[in-house]
């Protein structure tokens, strides 16, 4: 999966900056999309291209359970957030609703990555390559139920195998 | 090798277990409020699905209710959709629901416990993050997103990873238990540990600084586990907790042999073993007074603003997130706490609103005046709190020194209905985060204790409790 980075190198960044509370009334996914990153980046939805990734630092979506935050993120063209760490809560509605995929990176990937940089994330081999930079990197496998619910396409779709 | 009481409710409630994978786990009761299940009804009428147990699932409006007259119409048009949305759902899929008329209504977290719905040893989920709050009963309680809202209603279960075990414990005794409170000792906990030093656990809380607290005091500590990052925060259960529940409209009608395997069951074994252990000593705990945009980055109200420098420790991210907040909150390091004035006040939230709450902050207050330069209100966690503080006379107290008296609701904690700070607005808050835009776009948030942000109101600024008289 290609897609290029918009970077914000800074920890903590928390749902109701992703998408501030009150438009947590708005039903309208596609409107929605128009108010993500609002309260950290108002350039956000200008600049955020179809299949784009956000690269972060530790504790990606910490607060509110909202499940707007990924939905905002993900109708906004958001593939991806690579991150130090995610917030409990974010991760698992990312992946339930198979809205983007969060991706936990090291301190390499984390440097070595800038704004602009163009990125495939093979998730079968574990491998982030920065085609811009030619450099590869490792980002942390998922979990068995994480990984299941992915290829499943979301919480929903997941079968869980008899054993 | 004994058990962790977060393991033994786990334990009891699983259903499904994968070797070295998630287990599918037992939910109790399942509350919901009006933002974060309107999607979720969507996907049971979109794959024909009913909800499997209607009698376990409790639904009140909160979130975004207007807190003036209740007798005017919603004039927010998406909030009144909204609500008139849950409203629909609930009749449809026979769902109790505690409505904008109800003596019931209020904040989810209060009242859950209000109403004897929270139970030591049981399982409860929400659709938001402060569903911690009920881990002061002996609750595994924890918030989900919409998805998982939907799972719930369809299997009353959900997958999850084992959280780790995480020990915190609390020790000695406050020499002014009325001006050092428990928001203090949580204020204090996610100052040392970070706002993800519990990522991947659920906090036990234990030591004598947390028996000697009540069920109210404990509700607090447990409320900010989220903002530490846990999973869920818990609290052995003992007498005060089941005082707190006997009697109440919804308490099992077997409550005194419920009682008899609580007292038996629901503690931590001598011999078990925490992933994670954390002592704090609140013998000398100074009140807390948040200063930047995230809860860990709050300091002693004797104290002066931080330099990202001191504050960062050497981390690169940390400076910058410090020097971040500093330009949001327009603060300079070296400036007291105690000069930083204050435009607005709000004593509320699910972390701060119940009787006790008001009871304490109406110590400050009686026979004073809000400073001229300030705005304050303060919103009852539930109705029935409002009603019981209105026995006692506590309305008087607070609208006499002008401070707005509120209908129950989340209010100015999130922002979603009309109670909001205005951009550049300073607020002295009793919430739970002080995160960008939290209370309106450009608002500038400080946490603080129910007394602290009603000495703040009075005096126009942060000042030091400890230096009042609130026996």
């Amino acid at each position: 999966m290609k897609g290029n980075i918009i970077k914000y190198a800074q920890d903590n960044i928390d749902t109701d900056v992703i998408i501030p509370g009150q438009y947590l009334k708005v039903h309208d996914y596609a409107e929605l999309a128009t108010h993500a990153m609002e309260g950290l980046d108002p350039d956000f939805h200008s600049k955020v291209k179809e299949g784009d990734f956000i690269l972060s630092g530790r504790n990606f979506g910490c607060g509110s359970s909202r499940e707007h935050a990924p939905i905002a993120l993900s109708h906004s063209g958001i593939k991806a957030v690579l991150a130090l760490s995610f917030a409990r809560i974010f991760y698992r509605n990312a992946v339930d609703g198979a809205f983007l995929l969060p991706i936990e990176i090291d301190e390499d990937a984390y440097g070595g990555i800038s704004e602009g940089d163009e990125i495939d994330i093979d998730i079968s081999t574990n491998e982030i390559k920065n085609i811009t930079k030619n450099q590869t990197y490792k980002m942390k496998p998922f979990s068995e139920i994480i990984g299941k619910i992915i290829s499943a396409g979301g919480l929903f779709k997941y079968k869980p195998d008899k054993d | 090798m004994g058990k962790t009481l977060f393991e033994k409710i786990w334990e009891s409630h699983i259903v499904v277990e994968k070797q070295n994978g998630p287990s599918l786990i037992y939910i109790d009761r399942h509350l919901i409020h009006e933002v974060t299940s309107p999607q979720a009804f969507d996907g049971l009428r979109m794959n024909k699905r009913k909800v499997r147990r209607p009698d376990l699932t409790i639904a009140t409006m909160d979130h975004n209710v207007p807190t003036n007259n209740r007798s005017l119409p919603i004039l927010d048009q998406t909030s009144a959709v909204q609500i008139q949305t849950l409203e629909k759902n609930c009749k449809d899929f026979g769902i109790k629901l505690f409505d904008i008329n109800s003596p019931n209504q209020g904040i989810v977290h209060v009242i859950g416990p209000q109403l004897g719905i929270t139970l030591p040893g049981t399982t409860i989920v929400c659709g938001d993050s402060h569903t911690s709050t009920h881990g002061a009963f002996g609750t595994l309680a924890f918030g989900i997103g919409t998805s998982e809202v939907e799972h719930v209603l369809t299997s009353q279960t959900l997958w999850l990873e084992k959280p780790k075990p995480f020990e915190i414990r609390v020790d000695g005794k406050r020499k002014n238990p009325h001006a050092v409170t428990a928001k203090d000792i949580v204020l204090s906990i996610i100052k040392n540990i970070g706002t993800s030093g519990g990522a991947g656990t659920v906090i036990e809380y234990c030591g004598q600084g947390i028996t000697d607290l009540s069920m109210e005091q404990r509700m607090t500590i447990c409320n900010m586990s989220i903002e530490a990052g846990a999973r869920a925060g818990l609290i052995t259960p003992d007498e005060k907790t089941f005082d707190y529940l006997r009697n109440r409209e919804y308490t099992p009608k077997n409550y005194e042999s419920l009682v008899d395997n609580w007292k038996e069951q629901l503690k931590t074994d001598n011999d078990a073993k925490f992933e994670k252990q954390f002592t704090l000593n609140i013998d000398d705990i100074a009140p807390q007074v948040s200063w930047g945009t995230n809860p860990g980055m709050t300091c002693d109200v004797t104290e002066s603003i931080p330099s990202p420098e001191e504050f960062s420790k050497g981390d690169a991210n940390q400076k910058k997130g410090a020097e971040k907040a500093l330009d949001y909150m327009d603060l300079k390091p070296g400036i007291p706490i105690t000069d930083i004035k204050i435009d607005r006040v709000f004593i509320g939230s699910c972390t701060n609103a119940r009787l006790e709450d008001l009871i304490e902050a109406s110590k400050v207050v009686k026979g004073q005046k809000i400073s001229t330069n300030v705005r304050a209100m303060v919103v009852p966690g539930s109705q029935m709190v409002k009603k019981q503080a209105e026995d006692i006379g506590l309305d008087k107290i607070f609208i006499n020194a002008n401070f707005e008296w509120r209908e129950a609701g989340c209010s100015m904690c999130l922002g979603m209905n009309p109670d909001i700070l205005s951009p550049g607005e300073r607020c002295a808050s009793t919430s739970n985060r002080n995160f960008e835009g939290r209370q309106g776009t450009g608002g500038r948030t400080h946490l603080v204790s129910p007394v602290m942000a009603a000495a703040a109101a009075i005096e126009g600024h942060f000042v030091d409790v400890r230096e009042m008289d609130l026996s």
